[in-house]
């Protein structure tokens, strides 16, 4: 596939903080990138840079298709994570200004988004004025003015903050659709859920660091172990003695057992001690929110600590 | 460049379907309209000229044609007529009338140089001022009596003046002489009015480009900038503000003529367009234009470090005031327009533009030198507010929801 956006050793800092360090990713057409990251990490800062609303200290940035470190603004459709629209302006004004402001042709651009309106069940409201509409309407507007254009590479800064699960599930599909028709995007979210679902690839980054960079199946094989959840009344030492558990953590009758990450699921349930009180037992994979929350409240640490009490 | 047209184009589009400001562009004119025509009809009586002072001449000389002759000439408004009344009866018709006066011309009076005068107690307070215009004619008659020529007595009349005439001058008036005279008569409208001309749009351009101000900061309240930014550099959006706005300003300065125009041309007595059409009021527009430039830069750049002018500090509503500057030594510089108020005023860069309007539209003589010093000044500072402002505007833009401190300001001029 080819490389739309490639980001090299990228650094930022304000004053004496360092923001990001030695970031490193690329974008390729016809998939969804993913930065994903608890707040403050460093997301917005990255798309920042990329876009040239900041200057970054150290790296490169460099775009398919263009010569020079001029960054191609036309082909790009960015909607930040700050987003809002002149308020005393209507619908169609503002959607065309912004396609105008990309080069885009202006017959097209109002086909296009009176397309998009219907699409968004914002069909009628072109001549509306802005400050009539809703937050999530608003959202939806914005989200139009970032792809009206029809961008190579399309960069969404928490698309999905504020909107309904109606709303969200309509910009997952035509995110989705937009990366099948070729579209190189680039999004950053906290909901690894919703990421979960449509990235292809992901980079996690923490206290501006890289944590996990790769596709989202290698990284749920390299970093998601199993787990087993077991309902029933049993004792901790019974279950941290079980091969193979690294971890354990109980709630009343319930008890999560972390598995190692080498160990095969059916011949570890084989192994598992016949006085094991066992009302209810299921075994997965930990969620990328799982892993997410691990590395944002540094449990890693913690883990590495209980085990050392072991 | 195109970019900047293109949110030059917007911000004009966004204003002229704004019902504010279509209000705005009317209403001004017309109100200034209105209360010149409602000052008009209050001050209607005051406004009648004075009524004339009648001046009864009992003239025993024969010189009264001669005299009615140099009050025709001169701009008086005078009734004169010949009498026959004696100084005995005066006093009783004095008592009974107003704005009039007695003169007692005869052969006395003429050789003892003394004509006397008497006056009703309510007459022109400038009456006895007034008078002595006629003592030329008077003199003259005196002189003939001695046979002198024509010529002798018109060269005896024309007594004895001192010219003073420096260097300086003397290199100039040569040149200047002819232009001189014809302009010793000349309307001080002529000047006038190119300078009112380019006031105007000097006002107007100045209001619209707090309007930069406006839209800035609007721009960081309604948190748009950095989708716009996606698409162009800050410089090409600030750019775009500064000539969009300059356009509205002009729109506002055609209004302005289009509503103000026939009504100052039909009220008042003076050729206006011929008074404009000439080449001083390119020079003058262009200042004005110099001064837009530099304001609407200073204010582009303070709006983009505030989201809302209600939160405005003291630094910034100081330079809120700066386009008042020249307001307070007006004073000052209208009535001595080459003295060293004027002057320092015309070089600091602020107050320059308005100052050398009103100079350049008061002096007769202009001041060459000065003017090209202080056009390089103020076209100096366009230039360094420009800089200055384009680079506050590129980091307070994306500044959401939070004020700049003249301290962080100052920090983004330094970087």
């Amino acid at each position: 596939m080819e490389t739309m956006l490639s980001v090299k050793n990228l650094g930022k800092a304000f004053k004496d903080k360092q923001i990001i360090k030695d970031i490193s990713f690329d974008v390729r057409k016809g998939e969804i990138m993913a930065i994903l990251g608890p707040n403050g990490a460093g997301k917005s800062t990255t798309i920042r840079n990329i876009m040239g609303i900041m200057y970054p200290d150290a790296g490169t940035i460099d775009f398919q298709n263009s010569n020079g470190k001029d960054i191609p603004r036309n082909k790009i459709g960015y909607l930040p994570e700050e987003r809002g629209l002149y308020k005393n302006v209507n619908v169609m004004d503002i959607l065309l200004y912004l396609a105008e402001l990309k080069d885009y042709p202006l017959d097209k651009a109002k086909e296009r988004a009176l397309s998009y309106l219907k699409k968004f069940d914002l069909e009628g409201k072109d001549k509306v004025s802005v400050e009539e509409l809703s937050k999530g309407m608003g959202q939806k507007v914005q989200f139009i003015a970032s792809v009206i254009h029809e961008p190579e590479l399309l960069i969404l800064d928490e698309p999905f903050s504020g909107l309904d699960p109606v709303s969200q599930e309509l910009f997952k599909q035509e995110i989705r659709s937009l990366a099948e028709k070729g579209t190189a995007i680039l999004l950053s979210s906290h909901q690894m859920n919703l990421v979960e679902e449509m990235a292809d690839r992901l980079f996690m980054i923490h206290r501006g660091q890289k944590v996990i960079y790769g596709t989202m199946d290698d990284v749920k094989t390299q970093y998601a172990n199993f787990k087993c959840t077991i309902h029933g009344k049993n004792a901790y030492d019974d279950l941290i003695r079980i091969l193979g558990v690294q971890r354990v953590e109980q709630e009343d009758d319930k008890s999560i057992l972390y598995l190692a990450s080498d160990i095969h699921p059916a011949s570890w349930l084989k192994q598992l001690p016949e006085q094991l009180a066992i009302q209810e037992l299921t075994i997965d994979r930990i969620s990328l929110h799982e892993i997410f929350i691990d590395i944002a409240t540094d449990k890693n640490l913690l883990q590495e600590a209980g085990e050392l009490h072991a | 460049m195109r970019n900047t047209m293109k949110v030059a184009k917007w911000e004009i589009k966004r204003n002229m379907k704004n019902k504010t400001f279509l209000i705005g562009l009317f209403l001004t004119p017309i109100l200034i309209l209105a209360f010149g025509f409602i000052g008009s009809l209050f001050g209607g009586s005051d406004d009648a000229e004075p009524s004339a002072t009648t001046v009864y001449v009992h003239d025993q000389t024969g010189i009264y044609p001669a005299l009615e002759e140099t009050i025709n000439q001169s701009d008086l408004n005078w009734e004169m007529e010949q009498t026959d009344i004696d100084e005995a009866d005066v006093e009783s018709i004095l008592e009974a009338s107003e704005n009039t006066a007695f003169l007692f011309i005869n052969d006395q009076a003429i050789e003892t140089g003394v004509v006397p005068v008497y006056t009703s107690d309510e007459i022109d307070q400038f009456f006895i001022n007034q008078v002595q215009v006629l003592t030329t004619p008077l003199q003259a008659l005196k002189i003939e009596q001695f046979g002198l020529t024509e010529e002798e007595t018109a060269s005896l009349l024309q007594g004895i003046t001192f010219e003073e005439i420096t260097m300086e001058d003397a290199a100039a008036s040569e040149e200047d002489a002819e232009e001189a005279e014809a302009g010793l008569g000349a309307d001080p409208m002529e000047r006038m009015v190119p300078g009112i001309f380019a006031g105007i749009i000097m006002f107007s351009v100045i209001m619209t480009g707090m309007a930069t101000f406006q839209s800035a900061s609007q721009e960081k309240k309604d948190k748009i900038a950095e989708i716009i930014l996606s698409s162009l550099t800050p410089s090409d959006l600030m750019q775009g503000k500064i000539v969009g706005y300059f356009v509205l300003g002009i729109i506002q300065v055609v209004v302005f003529f289009v509503v103000l125009l026939p009504f100052a041309v039909w009220k008042l007595d003076i050729p206006i367009i011929e008074y404009l059409l000439v080449p001083e009021t390119l020079l003058l527009v262009f200042i004005a234009i110099l001064s837009y430039l530099m304001f609407a830069s200073i204010f582009v750049g303070i709006g983009a470090t505030m989201s809302d002018i209600s939160t405005a500090g003291n630094f910034q509503g100081f330079v809120m005031m700066l386009p008042f500057a020249p307001l307070v030594i007006m004073g000052p510089v209208l009535s001595d327009p080459s003295g060293i108020v004027a002057q320092v005023g015309t070089y600091i860069p602020f107050t320059a533009p308005g100052v050398l309007v009103m100079r350049l539209s008061t002096l007769e003589q202009w001041p060459w030198i000065e003017i090209i010093i202080s056009l390089i000044v103020i076209m100096a500072s366009v230039w360094i507010f420009m800089k200055l402002a384009g680079k506050i505007f590129k980091v307070g833009i994306l500044m959401y929801g939070k004020n700049a401190t003249p301290g962080e300001i100052l920090k983004w001029l330094r970087a």
